[in-house]
């Protein structure tokens, strides 16, 4: 009785500690709150490469330039103008009344130490390949740089959009050493010029952003018009409805298509399915590297190939803004076709080739994935029906890719998001130039990439690019899948808007 | 008393050292620690400079020692993922699951100790029934979906409780039944059958006859000696949900140490699932040293054995 | 027995006896019949059981047979103008039957429940048994043990176990047996510390009985009682323990269809479909509560005077 008096005691004096107000948010007190599975411990765009950290990225830090959704057309942002130099050099006029968060001055020097820090491979930048065409940067001027390229790179603009933010000069040199030597680069404080500035953080439970009163006037992003935005983690996708149907979430997104359609007429939310350019994919094992040889009969693949209903995929578990592709890329990024080898959903087929290969009554092997599991057990389902049984090994992203570039999966169902870069070579030569994720490793793919990557003639590029996916598909190193189409779910209060790039402009958000 | 706590104590460090060395060869679990350290997308070198620095290629004696030596003195590592020392993030988020463990537990307490009474008294009556079907039920129904009925009665439904967050003694009703819930089944038979075994005994017929009153043999002479088995049952259950508050804490989104143990497992994050076991159980282990401390206080039979 | 008596009495006084007290079969029967937890568990149990078995012959349809076309039609009870009695339970997210699923999801979740209880119950009763019987030094290792098992926390080091060696039926099925033998050696050490020292025991030790036939011969059938129960209550247990792991999505592997793997593909729907939910969670709730049942039944028939 003793002990749990004592207990019960600590148990009411802890509840009694608590201010009793509820923390409840919403329009009332301009505070717009969103949610996704992920916890969230290092805000840097450049040292945390998940989709949170892309949509953070915007709203603390400016790129260079800008690029207008719409129309796709580049604008000045923190670059007044630009123009080529050469094939290998962009000069850049900056402006000259832009404040960082902390109230230094941002000018050349920010560019070019930044430019240089993200761009020398030692330091680690997570995806490497958004900034490893910059060869370095110099100070043309106390408002004019030069960005000097390795080699001839077309989509420039499109990465100094998308995945180039400007750190305040001396910005990483307070990172601390790790216990192996490194630097930890990410943990310094985030500072940028952005439409909003970084807050309390408290990885696993929340990232708070508050606008930044002195952002820059007449940027293409608009003022910031809500006052706080509240990201926070919840895990559990049920959870995140009962809160938006609640009121204590404004917004969130990856809501699963049945969810979404049975929240369709509730007054309280509105329900958008938007492109992203994410799409589906499975990645084979081509050479054997997993220990199941299987994969590298092509008859295999195909089997593969005839027997996945990816329509049936699509409609039924995407949603009505996705559709089935069949090269590796999205149909929206510059050089993309669907003009290459296409494998039409035919399990009689897959049956007779398999068959054929020598498997009549099928066989048995490990896929792998890591997001959306319904998609993944579609794909099982359908594989199991020309007598393939496929064995789910279910992984959160960063262990899978472990694997994957360990070559240890037979078949991985994976997905890419091409950091919402609208240019293939942010997918195709991410993938198929012998890097740690090729699955394949294909002399004459890298080949034709090269051409294609390093010509600054768009035709080219494009005839080359063609030619590579037809050899993907073809070949079926890959089996694309799907585009992605995301559900998002967000309070009627709010004037949002979804992009068709999976980055909320949430910086564009206001109350109604 | 004195010699009975040292002997106690001397096994409590034994089984703590049993525990570090168990927790210490999960890291030998998934193969070579080195690559699961080094991370996504590392080379061979970095492989080897973690191999050198951290010490792999040492003997897993000299290893251990070393681990525990660094654990002994507060460093449980480093967590990659979450750029943090590990001990400094469990014990930021420790509380939060203290704090659940003790409200599930004083709701579960507060609930199956009067019932259990209850059913002692009137052995075979409703009550009892009834007490016996929530035991029951509350062995059979998972957790899980408890909690999501729950959140959509409560919240959803009715608009009484808020579902996530830790800002208000609100948001620790839901959590703290579903989790306490599951406890009160063992509580309330153990109090039970310690009524009826003390309601039977000598002292309380003797205590009867000589005339006083129901209430004041009940409380003051039955109860407090029925109680005494149901604290350590208490302090071992309360280790018990400290363990099990995962499931609980990914569904209201607490951010305690159950969601850092789950999101750790998630991203293969070593240091940190070693270290949340290893604080779990030495907590654990101490929690049960200190009922028997308390019930070798209580019970002086206890104390010779 | 009766037959070495019945030489030595007058043969009408025995077949008085025999009429007027019940047979202890009789009375067991009696017991057993008049104990309706123990009815009521044995029925359902049976039920589920004979849904595992015949799952392949009584199912409408296969249950890994996907048709994403027709995906969450509702069960016929509901109002729906979708329901069919093509699929009297409905179909899930994925299109597949869920009457055809919830009886093979019977088979996965009895093997677990069965296979888990066998390895945690040898495990346990040997180490309880050993301890028990020995005494001294044993039952200080034991005990030892024990205590170290206790202290780490079920279903965290099960998730980080799974978690790092990969999930698949057989690996829940050990790393849960592996985990929950405590109970067992607890509860099977202080059945034997009773009986080592019951004269039965004493006896068969003084006419030099080997130590093996000793415990299998004289001891394992005098606590056999109290291992049925605990043996019901940790299948329970690890049935519920697999459900909480594919809650977390590291149980059963899709597309096994075990009842914890149902309710957690189900979850998402909880607020919309609830049915989708409730099927499972009340067959998985009434398998929880028929082996309970069952279990304080058997303890209650088979040994009256230990009912508290």
């Amino acid at each position: 009785m003793k002990f749990s008096h004592l207990l019960m005691g600590a148990a009411v004096g802890a509840m009694l500690a608590f201010s009793a107000a509820d923390a409840y948010a919403g329009k009332s007190d301009d505070t717009l709150n969103w949610a996704t599975t992920r916890e969230i411990a290092v805000i840097d765009p450049y040292y945390n490469n998940t989709r949170e950290l892309v949509v953070m990225g915007h709203m603390g830090w400016d790129g260079l330039v800008y690029r207008d959704i719409d129309t796709g057309e580049f604008k000045p942002l923190l670059a007044k103008s630009w123009n080529w130099a050469n094939d290998t050099a962009l000069d850049l006029e900056l402006r000259d009344d832009v404040k960082f968060h902390d109230g230094s001055s941002f000018d050349a020097d920010d560019v070019v130490y930044t430019l240089n820090h993200v761009s020398n491979k030692d330091n680690g930048v997570l995806t490497y390949r958004n900034v490893s065409w910059i060869k370095n940067a110099e100070k043309m001027g106390d408002h004019k740089v030069r960005i000097n390229l390795a080699k001839p790179f077309p989509p420039a603009l499109a990465y100094l959009a998308n995945a180039v933010f400007i750190m305040p000069s001396g910005h990483y040199d307070s990172a601390p050493t790790k216990a192996d030597g490194k630097k930890d680069w990410g943990v310094v404080k985030p500072v940028g010029t952005g439409p909003y500035m970084v807050g309390e953080v408290k990885a696993g439970s929340h990232v708070v952003m508050e606008k930044n009163p002195n952002y820059m006037a007449n940027s293409p992003k608009g003022a910031p018009q809500i006052g706080t935005m509240r990201f926070r983690t919840i895990s559990e996708m049920n959870t995140q409805l009962a809160e938006l149907l609640t009121g204590g979430l404004d917004w969130i997104w990856d809501v699963p298509k049945d969810q979404a359609e049975r929240m369709n007429d509730n007054p309280a939310v509105t329900i958008e399915n938007a492109k992203t350019f994410r799409i589906s994919y499975l990645a084979f094992d081509v050479d054997g590297d997993s220990g199941t040889d299987v994969f590298t009969k092509k008859k295999v693949r195909q089997a593969v190939a005839h027997a996945i209903n990816r329509q049936a995929i699509a409609e039924n578990l995407v949603g009505p803004a996705s559709e089935v592709i069949h090269s590796a890329c999205h149909p929206d990024q510059f050089g993309c076709t669907q003009d290459v080898p296409q494998w039409e959903y035919n399990p009689e087929k897959a049956k007779a080739l398999l068959a054929e290969a020598g498997y009549p009554d099928g066989f048995e092997f490990d896929i792998y994935g890591y997001r959306q599991r319904e998609f993944t057990e579609a794909v099982i389902g359908d594989l199991a029906k020309v007598g393939i049984k496929a064995k789910l090994n279910w992984l959160q992203y960063r262990a899978l890719r472990d694997i994957v570039r360990k070559g240890e999966t037979p078949i991985n169902h994976m997905t890419w998001g091409s950091y919402s870069i609208p240019d293939v070579s942010a997918i195709v030569s991410h993938f198929f130039k012998h890097g740690p994720d090729d699955p394949a490793k294909d002399g004459l793919t890298r080949e034709m990439l090269d051409i294609a990557d390093n010509s600054i003639d768009e035709n080219v590029r494009k005839e080359n690019y063609k030619k590579a996916f037809a050899r993907i598909s073809g070949e079926l190193y890959w089996l694309p899948m799907f585009t992605y189409a995301k559900y998002y779910a967000y309070s009627k209060d709010l004037d949002f808007k979804a992009t068709p790039d999976e980055i909320p402009r949430f910086y564009t958000a206001k109350w109604k | 008393m004195l010699v009975f706590a040292v002997k106690r104590f001397g096994v409590a460090v034994l089984v703590a050292l049993t525990v570090s060395i168990l927790s210490f060869s999960m890291m030998y679990l998934s193969g070579d620690p080195a690559i699961a350290l080094a991370g996504e997308g590392s080379s061979q070198e970095d492989i080897e400079n973690v191999r050198r620095v951290y010490g792999f290629d040492r003997p897993i004696i000299v290893q251990y020692g070393d681990w525990l030596w660094n654990a002994l003195h507060g460093n449980l590592g480093h967590s990659n993922y979450l750029k943090s020392d590990v001990a400094s993030v469990i014990f930021e988020r420790l509380p939060t699951t203290m704090l659940l463990g003790a409200c599930a537990l004083g709701f579960a307490l507060v609930l199956s100790i009067p019932l259990g009474v209850v059913a002692a008294i009137r052995p075979n009556s409703l009550i009892d029934r009834v007490a016996l079907t929530i035991a029951v039920i509350g062995q059979a129904m998972p957790s899980f979906w408890f909690a999501l009925t729950m959140i959509l009665w409560f919240s959803i439904t009715w608009r009484l409780l808020p579902i996530t967050g830790t800002d208000s003694w609100k948001n620790f009703i839901m959590p703290s039944i579903a989790l306490g819930y599951y406890v009160t089944p063992a509580v309330m038979r153990l109090t039970r059958a310690g009524m009826l075994e003390v309601l039977s005994s000598d002292y309380i017929r003797t205590a009867r006859a000589k005339g006083l009153r129901p209430m004041t043999v009940l409380f003051k002479h039955a109860l407090r000696n029925a109680i005494i088995p149901v604290v350590s049952l208490a302090a071992v259950q309360f280790g018990f949900m400290l363990g099990g508050s995962i499931v609980i804490e990914t569904i209201f989104a607490i951010n305690g140490l159950g969601f850092l143990a789950w999101e750790s497992i998630l991203r293969a994050d070593l240091p940190m699932m070693q270290a949340i076991v290893l604080v779990l159980s030495v907590f654990y282990i101490f929690l049960t040293f200190f009922a028997d401390m308390l019930n070798a206080f209580l019970d002086p039979r206890i104390r010779v054995a | 027995m009766t037959d070495t008596v019945s030489t030595e009495r007058p043969a009408q006084a025995q077949v008085n006896a025999e009429m007027m007290e019940p047979s202890p079969g009789t009375l067991l029967r009696r017991r057993i019949f008049g104990h309706a937890g123990f009815m009521i568990g044995a029925v359902v149990l049976g039920t589920i059981f004979l849904m595992a078995i015949l799952a392949p012959v009584i199912s409408p349809h296969d249950p890994y047979d996907q048709v994403l076309a027709r995906k969450l039609i509702p069960p016929i009870w509901h109002e729906s103008a979708k329901a069919t009695w093509e699929h009297p339970l409905g179909t899930d997210h994925l299109g597949r039957d869920y009457l055809s699923r919830l009886f093979h999801g019977a088979q996965i979740s009895l093997l677990i429940g069965f296979a888990a209880m066998l390895i945690s119950g040898v495990i346990g009763t040997t180490i309880g048994v050993l301890a028990g019987y020995f005494g001294g030094r044993v039952d200080m290792v034991v005990n030892f043990i024990v205590t170290t098992r206790l202290s780490m926390p079920v279903v965290l080091v099960a998730l980080a176990v799974v978690s790092l060696v990969g999930s698949s039926l057989t690996m829940v099925i050990w790393v849960l047996g592996l985990l929950i033998w405590d109970r067992f050696a607890v509860v099977m050490r202080s059945a034997t510390q009773q009986v080592r020292n019951l004269d039965f025991v004493t006896s068969a030790q003084a006419v030099g009985c080997s130590t093996p036939r000793i415990i299998f011969a004289e001891i394992m059938p005098n606590i056999a009682n109290s291992l049925i129960v605990i043996a019901t209550i940790e299948m329970a247990h690890a049935i519920l323990l697999e459900a909480a792991l594919s809650f977390l999505g590291l149980g059963v592997q899709p597309p096994e269809p075990s009842w914890g793997l149902m309710i957690a593909e189900a979850k998402g729907m909880m607020f919309f479909d609830s049915w989708l939910i409730v099927i499972p969670g009340t067959a998985l709730f009434a398998l929880v509560l028929a082996i309970n049942l069952l279990g304080d039944g058997l303890r209650d028939v088979t040994a009256p005077e230990n009912r508290n």
